[in-house]
């Protein structure tokens, strides 16, 4: 407790964003490690053992939480704003250049800002299914159960996600460099 | 069944985002490389996706490595450890 309390603390508090919540998910780990103390077998550290009790215990709580149908997004909607194409699926709104050297965008401060608030400004759903995708690695199988959505809908969310991130980015660095 | 060859731009920017999380079918891949080839738009728009990929990655990363802990508050510390006693 001692020896990690902080570090899972933290870790649930920068994925849950609610301390009361994060606090919960603390203790129910160790609650639950202190249980099946004997199945670790020290195949792994301590830590990396604990931190995959918690990743259960947060992806758990999601489940849960969007299991009740309070879904105020219109992100599976058809008309749904990220659409960008006319009646023949050409693009209307063409993707623009945003840089003649785009390898260089990855060390610019500015730019990795605008990727920041883009990604914090994304509606909840879409941004959950991102941040499973691309921060945890998980499959899209695992993001549509957390999700309780049809793999289908599973992909769409996740190319919506980053059709809008695609287009808040462009539209802030563009006016950005101008 | 939507002609391989025939992809619309419209397609494309879906199975571009698809493909980044399950392997397609051989014949849908062919399908987006040669679209690929042919639209520049498409193919900017692709590397603006796995670009997108990389900056996530690069921010998580760095946050991690400022290792930026919040302390339990200590009462919440306490309250844990007489549950753990009772277990």
């Amino acid at each position: 407790m001692d020896k990690y309390g902080d570090y899972l603390y933290s870790f649930a508090l920068h994925r849950i964003q609610d301390e009361f919540i994060a606090q919960d998910l603390v203790q129910e780990t160790l609650t639950a490690a202190l249980k099946s103390k004997d199945n670790f077998k020290g195949k792994s550290s301590e830590k990396t053992w604990l931190t995959s009790i918690l990743k259960h215990k947060i992806i758990d709580f999601i489940r849960k939480k969007y299991r009740e149908p309070v879904l105020q997004d219109n992100i599976l909607e058809p008309g749904f704003k990220g659409d960008i194409f006319d009646e023949t699926g050409k693009w209307e709104t063409e993707p623009a250049k945003w840089s003649s050297n785009p390898e260089l965008l990855l060390e610019q401060k500015s730019f990795l800002d605008i990727v920041k608030k883009c990604f914090q400004d994304l509606p909840k759903r879409p941004s959950l299914a991102l941040t499973l995708r691309e921060l945890e690695g998980e499959t899209t199988q695992t993001i549509c159960k957390v999700l309780n959505i049809s793999t289908t809908n599973c992909w769409v969310i996740l190319h919506r996600a980053r059709a809008l991130m695609r287009i808040c980015i462009e539209a802030n660095w563009l006016e950005k460099k101008d | 069944m939507i002609n391989h060859w025939l992809f619309r731009c419209k397609d494309i920017s879906y199975l571009i985002s698809q493909s980044m999380d399950v392997k397609l079918p051989l014949k849908i891949r062919l399908g987006i490389k040669f679209h690929l080839m042919m639209c520049h738009l498409c193919l900017r728009y692709k590397k603006q996706l796995e670009l997108i990929r990389k900056v996530i990655l690069k921010i998580e990363a760095e946050k991690e490595a400022d290792s930026f802990t919040t302390p339990l508050p200590e009462q919440i510390r306490e309250k844990i450890k007489n549950h753990l006693k009772n277990h």
